[in-house]
């Protein structure tokens, strides 16, 4: 057996569409522009990325989806575009959301089917299903049809269908998106309990914490290009040299925002809203302490709570994202 | 080999149920049973006050006729519900021979279609006093039975063409009412213009209607074998440009991402 579950080497893919009939505008995206990776037997590796960065395409190019426009992918060997059965034998594909499940089916039906489509032995479908809905907790309401799942049940089931025929390697696609936390923290435990007993699992998620606490390593995916690859800790050094300012705010408008942009010292500036109240998180030298000016160019605006911190993985992330946008925004000016 | 007759049994009913919208009660007796067996009343009823043909070419030709609703929209819906759920990618992942998964499909909505083909054909016969002689009973239904298929191969390969288009139940309506218009059932094929006629003898339904009504009117089974092979060739047609066409789509979804594959 390969030490390597899946390899990716220069791997592309370019979509081309047209728009129109009688005047067909063609236009092209390079989605993924040279990725190379490698995962090894049972390792979690986490794929992070901004949206549009490419994610999704790479894992629709690895789980044979797609063709790549160049480069070559091998999954525990075989070759993901001319050996497409021997693949589609050792993958389980799981993504986030509310579709891809029969809604007019229960769960136990699903299973059935999905079973039925994977190759699963007759005589070994009952006995798997029924583990299989007892790891995802759904044992109990597998008679219930679909469609009056909440997310995170629906999200445990495509669990249950991508595990079906025992596959060697699990790519997980934003499994957590739209979870609720007791859901999404069920589903972590349920993640690392299979990366545990051995599978492989590619994971991609918008939420560091979650990237942090279950990958063994991350690769941080933008503009069709892998820009880091390391352990989480190795990736926090992206955000080396760096202080973080929270500031917990009311009102700030996007001309406030570019004028902290501008401050000395200052690396980056973002705003999240997170309730009724926007979150400001500004990123500056390590060695300059930028509080008092942040503060001064939010005069008038009501604010709450202002806390100076270390850098977490995701300063880390934003900072490898930031950078690629500026690099590209720096290259699409004219000269 | 046990394998694959669970996947196109088992995982063929399973699918019906997922993906077939009128398998519930008032849609299926509603849209199915009542439906079909008004239209054959409406043209039989025409018929005769038109004199165009008696009873028996209305009857037997809309019975056959009834079978297509269930399989030609079944056959599409097999496919293009995919979309509708998001579950297409979930199958084309499948390690399983996709002409088997999706021929398959075919059968329940084949089955479905006789179900109706032969109750519209006693209720109409009961309604409007036709006699048809018992020892041609077993040749109808093989012959409704082919004609199902046949319409359920015919809406598979609508299904696949489906798959690329924005609204496939254009299609479907468009298909249904030209197997009205074309394959003779209500008008006599022999009063269609040329190129009308000739296009439904590509379709389901003509040839079989033609068999039926020779079996009705007393005619052997052996008579009735020339039109019934016609069926079946014109079903084994359509099965093969449904596989033909759902590799092709697969195959060009791959290179050009052309398919809502999640």
């Amino acid at each position: 057996m390969s030490e390597i579950a899946i390899e990716a080497a220069g791997l592309r893919r370019t979509y081309r569409s047209r728009i129109g009939w009688f005047r067909p505008q063609r236009r092209e995206v390079e989605a993924v522009r040279g990725v190379d990776l490698t995962v090894g037997n049972g390792e979690l590796f986490g794929l992070l990325g901004p949206n549009g960065a490419g994610k999704t395409t790479t894992i629709k190019l690895l789980n044979t989806l797609l063709i790549p426009t160049a480069g070559t992918a091998r999954i525990c060997g075989y070759d993901v575009v001319r050996q497409t059965r021997e693949v589609r034998r050792r993958i389980g594909y799981v993504f986030g959301g509310d579709r891809g499940l029969y809604d007019r089916l229960s769960a136990r039906d699903n299973l059935r089917y999905f079973a039925e489509l994977y190759g699963v032995p007759g005589r070994e479908q009952k006995r798997r299903i029924a583990e299989l809905l007892e790891l995802v907790r759904l044992d109990g309401r597998e008679h219930e049809r679909v469609e009056g799942y909440s997310r995170g049940m629906r999200q445990r089931l495509h669990i249950a269908r991508g595990l079906l025929h025992r596959p060697r390697v699990l790519f997980l696609d934003e499994p957590s998106i739209g979870v609720d936390p007791v859901a999404a923290r069920e589903l972590r435990q349920t993640v690392a309990d299979l990366a545990a007993a051995g599978t492989t699992v590619l994971l991609t998620t918008h939420y560091m914490a979650e990237a942090d606490e279950l990958c063994d390593r991350i690769a941080v995916i933008a503009g069709g290009l892998i820009q880091a690859l390391g352990t989480p800790a190795e990736l926090r050094h992206h955000a080396d040299g760096r202080r973080v300012l929270e500031v917990e705010a009311y009102g700030v408008n996007d001309a406030r925002l570019s004028a902290i942009h501008t401050l000395p010292g200052v690396r980056q500036a973002g705003l999240e809203v997170v309730g009724a109240a926007q979150v400001l998180t500004v990123q500056s030298d390590a060695g300059i302490d930028v509080q008092a000016d942040v503060l001064r160019e939010l005069a008038g605006v009501r604010l709450g709570r202002v806390t100076a911190r270390q850098p977490t993985l995701e300063d880390a992330y934003v900072a490898i994202v930031n950078r690629v946008e500026q690099r590209s925004a720096a290259e699409a000016v004219p000269v | 080999m046990m394998d694959l007759f669970r996947l196109v049994g088992t995982g063929g009913v399973i699918a019906y149920r997922a993906l077939f919208n009128w398998a519930t009660p008032a849609m299926f007796v509603g849209t199915l049973l009542v439906g079909p067996l008004f239209q054959l009343l409406f043209f039989a009823y025409l018929g005769r006050q038109l004199q165009v043909a008696d009873d028996r070419f209305y009857i037997v030709g809309n019975a056959v006729l009834a079978a297509s609703l269930a399989c030609v929209f079944g056959g599409t819906m097999a496919v293009s519900n995919e979309r509708r759920f998001g579950t297409l990618g979930h199958v084309l992942l499948s390690p399983r021979s996709r002409t088997a998964v999706f021929l398959g499909r075919v059968l329940p909505y084949a089955g479905n279609g006789l179900l109706i083909a032969v109750s519209t054909l006693t209720a109409a016969s009961l309604l409007l006093g036709l006699r048809i002689p018992l020892s041609a009973l077993p040749g109808l239904l093989l012959i409704l039975a082919v004609a199902a298929l046949s319409c359920g191969f015919f809406g598979l390969a609508l299904g696949a063409v489906g798959l690329r288009l924005r609204d496939v139940w254009l299609v479907s309506n468009v298909a249904v009412a030209l197997l009205l218009l074309l394959t003779g059932v209500n008008v006599p094929a022999t009063d269609l213009p040329t190129g009308m006629r000739v296009a439904g003898q590509l379709l389901p339904i003509t040839h079989a209607a033609e068999a039926a009504r020779r079996l009705a009117a007393g005619d052997s089974l052996a008579v009735a074998a020339i039109p019934l092979a016609a069926e079946a060739a014109v079903a084994l047609a359509y099965a093969l440009l449904a596989a033909t066409l759902l590799k092709l789509f697969e195959a060009e979804s791959r290179r050009h991402a052309s398919l809502d594959t999640l």
